[in-house]
């Protein structure tokens, strides 16, 4: 039997809220009833859609459309894959790229790098934006609100 | 009184005053325009400035930059679906939509109006009761607050989708939200509630990296997926035709937007409720007020309506959200809290003195309040067919500029990694919830009501012990949420009724 990714989310959730309420019932009660009272509910909730899930695999299983964001469709679900794991590869570059470098030269970085090879903006194009957008933090952040951005690991390492 | 009135209107015409509110609109409208960084923050951020202004001055340039921030935090909400800052996210829900459609302009107009609508609702209210609201504000204890929060959560149902099953989802991502909200340190006990070893829990989940993460990188994604611009391939011209639609539609559902003011108002003077709040509740109000099922299955798919809601509610709670910080000195949210500051900064005392002896002052702040919105709302309507051209330009130009104000304004909440590291898992989740077809609003919703329901419940239990559950206000409340719960439910078998009537006929 194969299971949709629906039900495997179902299952995820009704875990998580079972982790919830075994961990809440160590607490005192003080601590515990807030969780308990919301964990016990959504378990019994994940788990009811569980069954809704795996009864109705393959017709139609999701019931009526939540009142927010439809997936586009149209686009060929490999590209989509493709095109949506590279989104979330790019934004978790970004991170380490701040965890490095800080954010004053991360942003800049980023911004090139994502317009030059993810976009193929031209060269030209790529360096205006990116000076637009560095420029733009440079002003707000920097002059403007003097927000303390942390150094990165490296500006830390060389003793910057 | 009536001279009071007239006399912070003279305060803050003076060239001085009225300056530093500009230059607050200027701040508030760029930091509002930016995702996540909400308003409270650049208070904060500005607060260190007005040690050298006088009263009228330093409530002209903060109060100026915050209402402002509110209003063009709507803009981000609707061009790029990322909320502009925690008080625009359910704008994104309907608002955005709109936008993918080619209806951008008349999206951003609806939003304005009905932000200037309700922000001189809220600065009238303010203006009125004043001298009247003490008795009300002290009906309202612990319990009375804890089932205003129950009714907020209830409203999920209305907010989760048609059918019995979409209920069920509804439901279950309310409660997720709840008790996403108990992560951290209790406050009563002291226990560490799922810190998993890490201290940067200890404070639990800040709002605006989940809050960005779950509304943002879904949208980001779909937009990388579809590799068009946000409004695809539509033709210029239309985007911003709408702009006057838009501000039409605003008293075509003047009713509408009135009641969602009234319920901004009403959230704003309860203490510890902010902005977030109030927007989601005049969201569901708008999603409940549909005619029928078919009428409600068009909210989230692009319906003004949606947008009418949040947008009147998010300003006119400005001026409910003054009203006990102003007469009580007890902050209704975390901004008002930072206005706190500034009154102390001042020297003034918050309380009776500001409704006796600097009560033109306290008239001052409604003045700016209804200046500052009105100017924006111009500037912003002169400018919305140029701004509207943005969801125009290719998506691949737009996701970095995107992502990196994303993450800027998440890092924002505590200034660690670990802010990004949040909102790169709320991305995840939310485009999970996205595709699996699980509403993301009742998650948000239950997420910032999380705090105010358990700290309530337990002050209403230590209080009063199981008393509370007997007093009046609170049995009110209950049958209030009970009717919000079973609305839906009543109003899909009387379709059902009247359609089987009408086949047999």
């Amino acid at each position: 039997m194969r299971i949709s990714g629906r039900a495997v989310f179902s299952l995820v959730l009704a875990a998580v809220a079972a982790f919830a309420v075994v961990s809440a019932l160590a607490w005192p009660l003080k601590a515990a009833l807030f969780p308990l009272v919301m964990g016990i509910p959504l378990c019994l909730l994940a788990l009811a859609q569980l069954v809704l899930d795996l009864r109705g695999a393959g017709r139609g299983a999701a019931g009526g459309p939540p009142m927010d964001l439809e997936p586009s469709a149209g686009v060929p679900p490999e590209i989509a894959r493709r095109r949506t794991l590279a989104v979330f590869g790019w934004m978790a570059g970004f991170i380490l790229l701040v965890l490095f470098v800080g954010f004053p030269a991360a942003v800049p970085l980023f911004v090139f790098a994502y317009l030059r090879f993810q976009s193929a903006a031209g060269w030209g194009l790529a360096l205006v934006l990116t000076a637009a957008a560095w420029g733009f933090f440079y002003v707000l952040f920097e002059r403007v609100l003097r927000f303390p951005f942390e150094a990165g690991l490296v500006q830390t390492w060389l003793g910057l | 009184m009536l001279d009071a009135l007239v006399g912070g209107l003279l305060l803050i015409l003076q060239w001085k005053a009225f300056s530093l509110m500009l230059v607050g609109m200027g701040v508030g409208f760029v930091v509002g325009l930016l995702p996540g960084i909400g308003g409270a923050a650049t208070l904060a951020l500005m607060l260190p400035f007005v040690f050298t202004m006088s009263p009228v001055e330093a409530f002209a340039f903060l109060l100026g930059m915050h209402s402002v921030a509110a209003t063009t935090g709507d803009i981000t909400s609707i061009l790029f679906g990322v909320p502009g800052e925690g008080l625009s996210a359910a704008t994104v829900v309907d608002g955005h939509p709109m936008a993918k459609r080619g209806e951008a302009g008349r999206a951003l107009g609806a939003a304005l109006a009905s932000s200037l609508v309700g922000a001189l609702i809220g600065a009238a209210t303010l203006a009125i009761s004043i001298p009247i609201v003490r008795p009300l504000v002290l009906t309202f204890g612990s319990p009375e607050l804890f089932m205003v929060t129950m009714m907020g959560i209830a409203c999920i149902t209305s907010l989760s989708g048609l059918g019995a099953r979409a209920q069920v989802k509804g439901f279950a991502m309310g409660f997720l939200g709840l008790l996403l909200s108990t992560i951290g340190q209790e406050r009563q006990s002291g226990t560490l509630r799922f810190d998993f070893g890490q201290t940067y829990l200890w404070e639990g989940l800040d709002l605006i990296p989940v809050l960005v993460g779950i509304f943002a990188v879904p949208e980001i994604i779909d937009l990388a997926v579809r590799g068009t611009a946000i409004a695809g391939d539509r033709a210029a011209g239309k985007l911003g035709a709408g702009v006057w639609e838009g501000v039409k539609d605003t008293f075509r559902h003047f009713w509408l937007v009135i009641r969602c003011s009234a319920v901004g108002v009403f959230v704003g003077i309860l203490p510890g409720a902010g902005g977030g709040v109030a927007q989601w509740m005049a969201y569901a109000h708008a999603v409940q007020s549909a005619k029928d099922a078919t009428d409600r299955a068009r909210f989230g798919k692009g319906d003004v309506r949606g947008v009418l809601g949040p947008g009147a509610a998010n300003n006119s709670k400005e001026g409910g959200d003054l009203i006990p910080t102003i007469a009580f000195g007890v902050p209704g949210s975390g901004a008002m809290a930072i206005l706190l500051g500034a009154f102390m900064i001042m020297g003034l005392l918050p309380g009776p003195d500001m409704l006796t002896k600097h009560l033109t002052v306290t008239y001052s702040m409604v003045w700016t309040l209804v200046l500052a919105n009105v100017i924006t709302v111009l500037l912003c309507l002169a400018l919305l067919k140029h701004l509207a051209k943005v969801t125009q330009i290719r998506g691949g130009l737009i996701i970095p500029l995107i992502l990196f104000l994303v993450f800027v304004g998440s890092y924002t909440a505590n200034r660690q990694i670990a802010d990004l590291v949040v909102t790169l898992a709320a991305g995840g989740l939310g485009y999970l919830m996205v595709r699996f077809g699980w509403p993301r609003a009742p998650l948000v919703l239950g997420f910032v009501l999380g705090k105010l329901a358990e700290t309530y419940l337990f002050i209403s239990v230590a209080r009063y012990g199981y008393d509370w559950l007997t007093r009046p206000l609170v049995l009110l409340l209950m049958a209030l949420t009970a009717v919000v719960i079973a609305y839906p439910f009543i109003q899909e078998r009387r379709r059902g009724g009247l359609a089987r009537r009408a086949h047999a006929d």
